[in-house]
Parts: C-alpha cells; sequence; structure tokens
C-alpha cells in the first residue's frame, strides 16, 4: 500500500500519466450459493513517455473477500528508444503467437492459474524480469528476449476450489528441496523470434531455450515385502514426490492472413524434451521424456454485425509409449460469438472451450453494458460440462455466475 | 473498429476542389463531378486530432478522441489511429493500408490488454464506426464505381448554387437505397448529404458545418451526421491538421502501434 502510495504521488509531482480502473467482482457456485469470489481490485498505470524513453509501473491491489489483500507489481519498465531498434528492461508481460485463449508459441510471461483460466488474459499473464530487444527492419522485427530469473506458473493454492488433488496409488511424502530454481546467471532464458506484417500475410517464427513452466513431479516408488507369500511380494507403501522444474527447447512460430474476408490464423510449436508421468514400472521416477507438437488453426469472420471465431487446437505427443498418463493427441476448439449494440453500449458475449477427444467444456456467456465512457456492468456466467476427466469437466461443481462492475479512469 | 476516418474527413476537401476550370454543368455528369471529387490531391501526408461526440436522443452525449496519420505511398494509402480516450480504449490503435486496385483493405488493431496486433477484417464496411452514426464506408472507403451517380438538377440552398447528384448503389443489398449528395457549383465543397435506407425512407442526414484552408488544401474540420429515425448525432471535429510535414514511412508499423504516441 505504501508503495503504492508514495508512486502516486511521486507520479503526480512528475506530471505522469495516471490511467486504471477500480473494479468489483464477485461470483457464487449455482451448485451451492458459496461466493467462488469476491474481490475488490485497484489497477493503476503510471506512464511517462518521450521520444526517447519512457517508463510504465502498473501496480494492482487485490482485495479477496475481507481480509486479504494480495499486492502485485504487474509491471515495471523502462524502455529506450533507438532509430532502428528499442530496449525494454525490467518486469513486463510479454505476448506472442497468433491464438486466442490459448498458449502454444506464448510462452514468455507464465500464467496466473489461480483461479483457472477464469482472469481477463491480460490478468492471467505475469510480467517476468527481462530485458527485451527489438530491431526493425522496415515491417519486419527481430525481437530477443533474455529472462534472468526463472518465473513459475502460479497454481491454485491447496484447499482454493481450483486445485485439483492429484490420485496417487501411495501416500505421497513431498520433497520440495529442488522446487526452485536458483537465481543464477547459468539460468536464464532465452528467446528470439522474427516476425514480419505484409499485406499479404503476418508470419513469425521463435525459438527458445527456457523452463517448463510446471514442474515434473518426480515420484520415487517405497516397497515393502509381502512374507505371508512365497516367493515375498513387493507391495507399494509410500512415494515420495519431488517436484522439479526441467529445462526445454521450443521451436515455431504463426502466421494470420485475410481470405475473402476470413481472417486465418495458425500457430504451431514444438517442445524438445518435455517430461510426462507414465505407470511403466520400469520407468525413472515414474517419468518418461518425449516431445510433443503444439498446434492452432483459427478463423474469424463477420455474420450480420456478429464477430465470430473459431480455434482447433491439437497437441500431439510423439513417439507416444504405453502407459503415458496423457492422451497421445490431444484435441479441443474454443468458439467466440460477440455481439456490440445500442451504439456500441451493450455488448453480448460468447466463448467456450470445447475438449474433442474427451469431452467437456468450458461455456462464458456475458453480457455488458456501458453506463457512460468510464462505467460497466457485467453479468456473465462460468459454465464447467462434460466428463470428470476432463480438463473443464473436473470444475463441474464450479460452475458460477458473477458480476463486474468496472470504472475506468 | 477499423478503417479510414481521415481519408473521408477530407471528402469535402477533394469536393472542394474538384471544379476548377469547370463551367458548364451540362459537360459533367454525376459520375463526373464525383470521380473529380475523389481524385483531387490531398497531400501526401497529414496529421490531425479527430474528436467524435455522439450524442443521444436524449441528448446525452460521449466523446471520443483519436491521434491520426495518413500517408499517400502510391499505390497505397496507410492511416494509423492512436486512441487518447475515453480511459478504456486508451493507447488502443488501428491500421488500415487502403490499395488503389480492387485489393481489400489490409487492417489491424492493437489492443493493449491483450499486448498484440491483431489482423482483422476489413469486410464489414456497413458497420458502424465506434457507435457513431458513421460507417466505415460513409467515412470515405467507398468505391466510386461502387454506386451508379446521376446529376438530378442544380439548386439553390441557402444562397448557394449546388448540383444535386444521386448515387444508387450496385449491390441492391447495400444498406442505403441511395444517397442524394449536394455539391456547390462554385467550388465543389460538398455541403450536405441525404442517405436513404432499404426502403426507401429518409435514414440519415450529413451536414457539413465548416471547412477551412490548411496548406494549400480544404479540410472539413466540423461536420454532423444525423440519423432521423432515431434520433442520435454524431458531431465529428477536426483539429491540429497538419499537410505534408514529412510523416516517416516508419509510423505505419507494428512498432508504432504497440509503443503510442
Amino acid at each position: 500500500m505504501l508503495t503504492v502510495f508514495f508512486i502516486t504521488v511521486a507520479a503526480l509531482q512528475a506530471q505522469v500519466d495516471i490511467s486504471g480502473f477500480v473494479r468489483t467482482y464477485e461470483g457464487a457456485k449455482v451448485k451451492d450459493g458459496d461466493f467462488s469470489i469476491v474481490q475488490q481490485t485497484v489497477n493503476l498505470n503510471f506512464e511517462k513517455r518521450g521520444e526517447k524513453v519512457a517508463f510504465k509501473a502498473n501496480p494492482m491491489l487485490y482485495y479477496y473477500n475481507t481480509d486479504s489483500l494480495v499486492f502485485r507489481m504487474r509491471e515495471v519498465y523502462m524502455d529506450m528508444y533507438f532509430k532502428n531498434f528499442d530496449l525494454r528492461v525490467g518486469k513486463q508481460q510479454i505476448v506472442w503467437g497468433k491464438a486466442d485463449g490459448v498458449f502454444i508459441t506464448d510462452i514468455v510471461s507464465p500464467l496466473n492459474l489461480t483461479e483457472f483460466l477464469l482472469p481477463d488474459f491480460d490478468e492471467i499473464r505475469i510480467g517476468v524480469l527481462a530485458a527485451k530487444f527489438d530491431y526493425y527492419l522496415g515491417n519486419s522485427t527481430i525481437e530477443a528476449i533474455w529472462k534472468p530469473v526463472f518465473t513459475p506458473n502460479e497454481l491454485p493454492a491447496p484447499g482454493s476450489i481450483w486445485a485439483v488433488q492429484p490420485d496417487f496409488p501411495a501416500p505421497p511424502t513431498f520433497d520440495w528441496s529442488k522446487s526452485k530454481v536458483d537465481y543464477n546467471l547459468g539460468n536464464g532464458s532465452y528467446y528470439l523470434k522474427f516476425s514480419t506484417m505484409t499485406s499479404n500475410i503476418d508470419f513469425d517464427v521463435m525459438g527458445a531455450y527456457t523452463w517448463d513452466a510446471s514442474p515434473t513431479m518426480h515420484v520415487e516408488k517405497h516397497f515393502a515385502f509381502d512374507t505371508t507369500t512365497m516367493p515375498p511380494t513387493p507391495v507399494l507403501t509410500g512415494l515420495t514426490v519431488t517436484p522439479e522444474y526441467h529445462r526445454l527447447w521450443v521451436g515455431g512460430g504463426s502466421f494470420s492472413t485475410e481470405i475473402a474476408g476470413f481472417i486465418l490464423r495458425g500457430e504451431a510449436a514444438y517442445y524438445n524434451g518435455k517430461y510426462f508421468q507414465t505407470t511403466d514400472p520400469k520407468a525413472q521416477d515414474a517419468l518418461v521424456k518425449k516431445d510433443y507438437l503444439n498446434y492452432v488453426v483459427g478463423l474469424d469472420f463477420n455474420v450480420g454485425g456478429v464477430k465470430l471465431s473459431g480455434q482447433f487446437i491439437q497437441k500431439l505427443i510423439l513417439d507416444y509409449e504405453d502407459g503415458i498418463t496423457e492422451d497421445k493427441n490431444a484435441s479441443m476448439g474454443t468458439f467466440l460469438a460477440h455481439y456490440d449494440a445500442l451504439r456500441e453500449t451493450l455488448h453480448l458475449e460468447l466463448f467456450s472451450y470445447v475438449g474433442i477427444t474427451t469431452p467437456n467444456a468450458l461455456i462464458r456467456p456475458k453480457i455488458s453494458y456501458d453506463f457512460d465512457d468510464s462505467f460497466n456492468i457485467l453479468l456473465g456466467g462460468n459454465i464447467f460440462v462434460g466428463d470428470r476427466d476432463g480438463w473443464f469437466g473436473q470444475y463441474q461443481d464450479n460452475t458460477m455466475v458473477y458480476m463486474k462492475i468496472k470504472y475506468s479512469f | 473498429m477499423k478503417t479510414t476516418i481521415i481519408k473521408t474527413t477530407i471528402l469535402a476537401a477533394a469536393m472542394a476542389m474538384a471544379g476548377h476550370g469547370i463551367s458548364r454543368a451540362q459537360q459533367l455528369t454525376g459520375r463526373d463531378i464525383v470521380e473529380k471529387a475523389y481524385n483531387l490531391p490531398q497531400g501526401n501526408d497529414r496529421t490531425s486530432i479527430l474528436t467524435m461526440t455522439l450524442v443521444n436522443n436524449n441528448g446525452s452525449t460521449r466523446v471520443r478522441k483519436i491521434k491520426q496519420f495518413y500517408r499517400d505511398f502510391g499505390t497505397v494509402e496507410k492511416n494509423i489511429m492512436f486512441f487518447l480516450s475515453p480511459a478504456d480504449v486508451k493507447n488502443t490503435s488501428f491500421m488500415n493500408w487502403s490499395y488503389d486496385s480492387d485489393k481489400p483493405d489490409d487492417q489491424w488493431i492493437y489492443l493493449p490488454a491483450l499486448k498484440k496486433v491483431k489482423r482483422i477484417s476489413s469486410d464489414s464496411k456497413s458497420d458502424y464506426f465506434m457507435g457513431s452514426d458513421f460507417t466505415y464506408d460513409d467515412l470515405g472507403d467507398r468505391k466510386l464505381d461502387a454506386d451508379v451517380h446521376k446529376l438530378l438538377r442544380e439548386e439553390t440552398v441557402d444562397g448557394i448554387p449546388c448540383y444535386v447528384v444521386e448515387s444508387i448503389p450496385k449491390d441492391e443489398d447495400y444498406m442505403y437505397s441511395k444517397t442524394i449528395t449536394w455539391i456547390r457549383k462554385e467550388n465543389f465543397v460538398g455541403l450536405k448529404k441525404e442517405f436513404y435506407d432499404e426502403d426507401g425512407e429518409l435514414l440519415k442526414s450529413l451536414s457539413i458545418k465548416e471547412v477551412k484552408k490548411i496548406d494549400g488544401f480544404w479540410i472539413i474540420t466540423h461536420s454532423e451526421m444525423h440519423n432521423v429515425q432515431n434520433g442520435h448525432t454524431t458531431i465529428i471535429k477536426l483539429t491540429d491538421v497538419k499537410i505534408n510535414t514529412g510523416v516517416p514511412a516508419s509510423m505505419f508499423t507494428e512498432r508504432m502501434m504497440m509503443r503510442g504516441i
């Protein structure tokens, strides 16, 4: 709080542009009426831009329920502008790729998954400490990023309605000794992208030497021998689970083009060296290392003033082995319909993730109205349906309705 | 949110200068008048601040402010807009590349919340721009030969001699059944325009309230579109207009869309 106060005072004195919003967000589960979220948010943007330099600081305060205050410095960085290149240094959100709502080549900023995929996408990404260098050649850009400090995805806390308890065959003991990546120059991540914008097509190619943003669970099995049988048989008595982060090589690209009024988008990435859980008893730590391919194809178009968008997403594990706890091929789709009415003051939207391999879905209808240019009220629902083994179906009991009221300034 | 508002706000400028050297109306067809208006020089580049005020039938207003840049590259005209207000669209930017050929426009939008530039379709010319009473076509993207133009008559309005040109779209499904434009005979400055809906009823009326000569070019600096069917009005004012200042090609890039101004 003090930090925000002092930033605000300093900003006012330095004639810095201040903008942001105040928002109240309440949601309740349909099943039992329990509040799934009670959140008050203050978002502040401090910006000052000159011809050669600029800075931005974006502190956010989240006040949960009636007793929990969370402060996040979502971004704080400085820009330096040169004739043919720019440099941005500091904590920043970096977004790559052409896909909407899925993360294929968009791997620089990790995700805050503490409320699953429900927050707005600018809030779901975590700012990362990085130096970003952009070199410009006409309508093309070479972007190089050095991320000296590893930042993992944030997962739901135990006890959260979004926390998923892994199903272990024996009582687990967790060893957290390897669950952090040391702050060390050798542990940096490196990203490189070439992108271009032309009259026919926009495309980019990227490569990264990074970390898997989610921890790998190394599982050591403990056995005892049942001597009542002859010969004695091993019996699983316990597990030691050691979460550990591992390196990944990633290469990929994306494109976007217009064909007869339709925007065709595509994005793909090849991930090298990902650990997957396996039930193979011979596998060390119950893990197997494989490469996988993740891609998306999408189409955007308008019908009668309604903006429509659909995406097909597939993940393919290469050189697949029986026992891997994920499907060899996993497919899903997204669908978006958006309509603005009453001079763009009333907004109707339906967005959904639909699992294809495992039939389950998250359906997100919402309606919002701008009372004036700074004041908006939104009513919505998050409906989880389908197979309880699915990524969305597992949250069936969390189906909710919610309301957001937002004042922007 | 898309298109070339800059180009359109200068439509009257084109009309203003189209008539030099024309002495007799009978030598001009409706198409001739519109074509000359479309083809007049408008400067190689422009910058301006556009303020759009949306007035509801109950008198309540909403204001949008945009900084815009334009440059003619010969075979392609490029526009870029930076939204200054209201707060919820601040730092949004929009870029349009419009081609002399039949190639559809290329359009991109940068939404600061998404932190990425998205290519969007330029297919919906009949959509209203930012909740205003102007469609994208109204703002100047409409092609000359998308309509059949006919000089209806000559008449005097408020003491100003005008040509009255009727334009009927070749596409029968177009949102307007026809438009009628009053153009000053003396200098071809547009004076007003009426838009008729699919049933032939008057839908909207555009009035040019102010035209200024800036750096040698006629620029519409104040226009008002009134929807007679729902009572809404949109007022567009152009300020800080600068022409041929040498807007660099690097202004019309993804870099600038994301950086802003």
